[in-house]
């Protein structure tokens, strides 16, 4: 989407980090949702400006199809507000790890990004996946799965509508604890505050397989 | 009698194959999370994913006596192993299989 040449200069005067989440419709979309919302409530709490939305452009919500869910955290006001999409994701989180497989995941992203996987594979089974593996400075690998059971099938929350359910009860908690340890984004002391399952999120934590790379 | 441009006739009784065809601009492989595999020995052809298969990404191969299956449309819904009548269906996880990858830019 072209911008306007003013907030182009606004944009890079203002380091935006962005992070991407990829997730199937229907069934792992309130775990995506979560984790986007997670990630923009803990940062609120340390302070930060933080922009939390799906993606427009993957609407209709079909079962299984992949989709993104988008945060942005910054230190000044956020300009970008027009932007429906993130053209430069730091971080990419992949919910259902089988997306590696079918979507170019990392398109976009600059040189020394972080990958977040659900998976109980290890990083390099999934980097078997990923041809344009230089840009990665890490993966990450989580069994969220393994830690917090299937996903949570709610619809509370879809589509602007008021979330009732709460953050994290599912997929989600493991994934933001792993996200905590990959980056320096968000900490993990303020995610347990707004995280309802807090044992998954620290199991998540400490579970998660960090590989750097370049 | 009627003056028909060249390129525009129609057969007959507008009867016109069935198309057989593909649309690349929904190309829905990348939607499954387990895919059918399937066990020849125990296939006996009846047709049963064939017919179910909401996608059509099951196909009769008349000559090696097999059905034929495609990795670009699957959605993984696996209603095929479900309704496989000789049990020769059965589910694999995707990231097991190193072929088969769509590998999209964009989700649509």
């Amino acid at each position: 989407m072209p911008r306007h040449n003013a907030l182009a200069k606004e944009a890079a005067v203002t380091n935006v980090h962005e992070i991407t989440i990829w997730t199937r419709g229907v069934v792992k979309d309130k775990e995506g949702r979560d984790v986007a919302n997670g990630i923009a409530a803990a940062a609120d709490q340390d302070g930060k400006f933080t922009q939390a939305f799906d993606n427009y452009v993957d609407l209709p919500d079909r079962v299984n199809v992949p989709l993104r869910k988008y945060a942005r955290i910054s230190d000044q006001e956020i300009e970008m507000r027009y932007d429906y999409e993130n053209e430069k994701p730091e971080v990419v989180v992949v919910v259902d790890a089988t997306i590696v497989k079918g979507i170019n995941v990392l398109r976009g992203m600059q040189k020394g990004g972080v990958l977040v996987v659900n998976t109980d594979r290890s990083p390099d089974e999934i980097l078997k996946f990923v041809p344009n593996r230089e840009l990665l400075k890490a993966v990450v690998c989580v069994d969220a799965t393994g830690i917090a059971g299937s996903a949570t099938v709610d619809f509370s929350g879809t589509e602007g509508g008021v979330d009732a359910v709460g953050l994290g009860a599912g997929l989600a908690a493991p994934i933001l604890g792993a996200f905590a340890k990959a980056t320096q984004l968000v900490k993990l002391e303020k995610l347990a505050k707004v995280v309802k399952n807090k044992d998954a999120l620290r199991r998540g934590h400490d579970s998660a397989v960090i590989q750097t790379l370049n | 009698m009627f003056n028909i441009p060249k390129g525009r006739e129609v057969p007959f009784g507008c009867v016109t194959p069935a198309p057989v065809g593909e649309q690349p601009m929904m190309i829905t492989g990348n939607w499954r999370e387990y895919r059918p595999v399937i066990d020849e020995e125990k296939c006996n052809l009846c047709g049963n994913c064939v017919v179910f298969c909401p996608d059509a990404c099951w196909q009769f191969n008349e000559a090696d006596d097999a059905v034929v299956w495609n990795a670009k449309y699957c959605k993984g819904c696996l209603i095929c192993v479900n309704e496989c009548s000789h049990d020769a269906l059965s589910k694999a996880y995707e990231l097991d299989f190193p072929d088969g990858v769509v590998r999209l830019e964009k989700p649509f």
